[in-house]
């Protein structure tokens, strides 16, 4: 079976700024090569907005396309409706294609609901007969009834969206596109959206659809692309990449954060922490740490005497503020001494049970009788994943080693412990 | 086959309500309405009778100037107007360009039919002046006219498409074509007859496709005679522009959406 969708090393670039418009630059770009220069590659902006994109899609299916604002989900919608042309590549749309991107697309605020529906069609593709065929039911969709010969522009900007939906998914397509329109209206109207276009998916519709809502594409996508910089990053089920998204989202937001690590100028006491890292069992550095797994976190110092007697701290912080341990030396009786020279301690935690999040560590160094600190440094932030897909982020505290069970209270006891009435 | 049928029907029902929606955007709102197709006709063709049959008079070949000018201004108003409404059509909007796959031709040729409308509606009142002033309707002109007009569009058509397409790229072209509209009109027989144009100038001036195209218009229906070969160089001009503004608008529509 054809795939009715299929992308073959898409790539689109296009070109920023609008050097090439104002009437210096153009002349300049026609005598610079009759002078022997060559034209400056930076003079043209060039952006690419997908890089090497494939992927098929077979009839029937769902898939969404999930990514950060101006990752390229909507150059592929463009791409697939015709609307503009791959730079290199080949995109084959096999089958009818229909593309709710702009509702109420055409709409003039002068004319009726009704002249509007016929205006609207028109534009997506329809003949004035094909609408005279939907036109009731697209009127009994929109739920506007008694203001169909009211112009538009007294409407409320819902009933202008829900007309607009009204016309647009009345054509039943083999493909439909679905950009972030879903966003607006009323959550009943939104619950009837989502209706509708269940039951093309029934009747065999391919959907495409973009969204930022995650709730959205686990209802409607059974499958999903992840897609950033213009570049594919991964595929797999709506749930693999929803998590991976709410992630990468997560990573991103925590990067731009503080984290406590600022020098300690008025403690010049003679040693300082060079380094905080996070490394598994074997000693290599992890970049995702798992729930389940141990951890390691070390700390290596440069004393410039000795010290002796010292104690340590080590504290993990947690992205939305929380400090998820404070783990002493002291405390734990745990001797530790240092001279002069390089050095480093260690701290392992067996499982982690540390909540799929993004942490940093933070360790202080403390003189002999635990009351004030020596030195300080910190890690940079990790990421702990949960050891099952489906949570969401910050959500609980920490996931236990656990099991499950369950022990049957007999019919009798029940019966006993239930007073009748 | 039947999907080229469809096609066609497709793009012509676009076209249509495009044109519909352009109309009633024009003329919604508006106490006169649709009057106002022939208010700015009748408006410059007042102030020219009053100039040059009182101030300047002009030989018009025994024919009123009210009606030597107003079938002139008629087909002039068509083009200026309908040129400059196609060469923004695409620019205006760009967000429906941008968003959604329809024949981009759908919406210049939208722009030109809304103000055929208008002409056809300034043309009643021609038709009205010619009873009044017992001009008599040849059989010929009759013939011609849809001729005429044909040939009209075909300018029109191939200068409006092909600005539309440049205007996307380069926004300049807007304001030149006004300024070469308003020169265009001093090159152009309306005001004046043919006849004050000096014999070895008439080359030239007839590489100007709009001095053919008015001649004949005033020649059928003015003074009920067949128009001169100068149709026919209209005609050769016309049918050029036409291909050339299409070709151009093929050439580089793909690259419109890119473009916002």
């Amino acid at each position: 079976m054809t795939p009715v969708i299929q992308f073959t090393n898409v790539s689109k670039r296009y070109n920023l700024g609008l050097t090439r418009t104002s009437l210096p630059s153009i002349l300049s770009q026609w005598v610079k090569p009759l002078l022997g220069k060559q034209g400056n590659a930076t003079d043209k902006k060039i952006y690419w907005a997908l890089q090497d994109v494939s992927f098929a899609m077979e009839k029937g299916q769902s898939l969404a396309l999930v990514g950060p604002n101006g990752a390229g989900k909507s150059t592929i919608l463009k791409l697939l409706a015709k609307i503009t042309n791959p730079t290199t590549g080949k995109v084959e749309v096999n089958g009818q294609l229909s593309a709710l991107i702009e509702l109420g697309a055409g709409f003039h605020p002068d004319l009726t609901g009704r002249e509007n529906i016929y205006l609207n069609g028109t534009i997506l593709g329809l003949t004035y007969k094909d609408i005279h065929k939907k036109y009731d039911e697209i009127v009994a969709f929109s739920e506007i009834e008694e203001f169909i010969d009211t112009p538009v522009k007294r409407y409320s900007s819902g009933m202008a969206v829900r007309l607009g939906f009204a016309v647009a998914s009345c054509i039943e397509p083999q493909i439909l596109l679905v950009d972030e329109v879903l966003a607006v209206g009323d959550a009943s109207f939104r619950q009837k959206c989502i209706e509708r276009i269940k039951s093309l998916l029934r009747n065999g519709t391919s959907l495409i659809f973009v969204s930022h809502d995650m709730g959205l594409v686990r209802a409607l996508c059974e499958r999903a692309l992840y897609i950033e910089h213009g570049r594919l990053q991964a595929s797999g089920t709506s749930a693999e990449i929803i998590d991976m998204y709410n992630r990468v989202l997560e990573k991103k937001r925590v990067e731009k954060m503080n984290r406590h690590d600022g020098g300690m100028d008025e403690v010049n006491a003679g040693i300082e922490v060079t380094r905080v890292d996070i490394l598994d069992v074997e000693g290599n550095p992890v970049h995702e740490a798992r729930t389940n797994q141990p951890l390691v976190i070390r700390v290596k110092y440069t004393a410039y005497k000795d010290f002796g007697k010292s104690n340590a701290i080590i504290l993990i912080h947690r992205s939305d503020g929380l400090l998820c341990c404070n783990i002493r030396t002291h405390l734990d009786h745990f001797p530790m001494s240092i001279e002069k020279g390089e050095g480093e301690y260690f701290l392992k935690i067996d499982p982690s049970q540390l909540f799929g999040s993004m942490y940093y560590v933070e360790s202080w160094i403390m003189n002999a009788d635990d009351s004030d600190g020596i030195a300080f440094g910190a890690s940079e932030w990790f990421e702990v994943r949960n050891s099952i897909q489906g949570h969401e982020a910050n959500m609980a505290v920490f996931e236990p080693n656990r099991a499950w069970g369950q022990n049957r209270i007999s019919q009798n006891e029940r019966a006993v412990a239930r007073p009748t009435a | 086959m039947l999907t080229q049928t469809n096609n066609f029907h497709k793009t012509r029902d676009l076209v249509w309500a495009w044109t519909v929606r352009t109309l009633r955007g024009r003329y919604q709102q508006s106490a006169l309405g649709w009057l106002w197709a022939v208010v700015q006709p009748v408006a410059t063709v007042a102030i020219f009778a009053v100039v040059f049959t009182r101030i300047v008079p002009v030989d018009t070949g025994g024919v009123p100037y009210i009606l030597f000018s107003y079938s002139a201004v008629i087909p002039w108003t068509l083009l200026a107007s309908s040129v400059t409404d196609m060469a923004t059509s695409l620019v205006h909007n760009m967000n429906l360009v941008g968003k959604i796959y329809f024949p981009r031709e759908a919406l210049p040729v939208a722009a030109l039919l809304a103000r055929l409308v208008d002409f056809l509606i300034s043309f009643i009142l021609l038709v009205i002046l010619m009873l009044f002033y017992r001009i008599p309707f040849s059989p010929q002109g009759l013939l011609f006219l849809p001729l005429i007009l044909l040939i009209q569009m075909a300018l029109i058509l191939g200068l409006g498409i092909g600005s539309a397409a440049l205007n996307v790229f380069y926004r300049d072209v807007d304001p030149l074509l006004k300024l070469v509209i308003q020169v265009w009109f001093y090159a152009s027989p309306i005001l004046y007859p043919l006849s004050l144009v000096p014999e070895q100038w008439k080359w030239l001036y007839f590489l100007n496709p709009m001095s053919g195209i008015i001649a004949s218009y005033r020649d059928v229906l003015v003074y009920s005679r067949v128009p001169g070969d100068y149709l026919w160089s209209a005609a050769g001009i016309s049918a050029l522009i036409f291909i050339a503004g299409v070709w151009f608008f093929k050439r580089v529509e793909y690259q419109f959406a890119d473009i916002v």
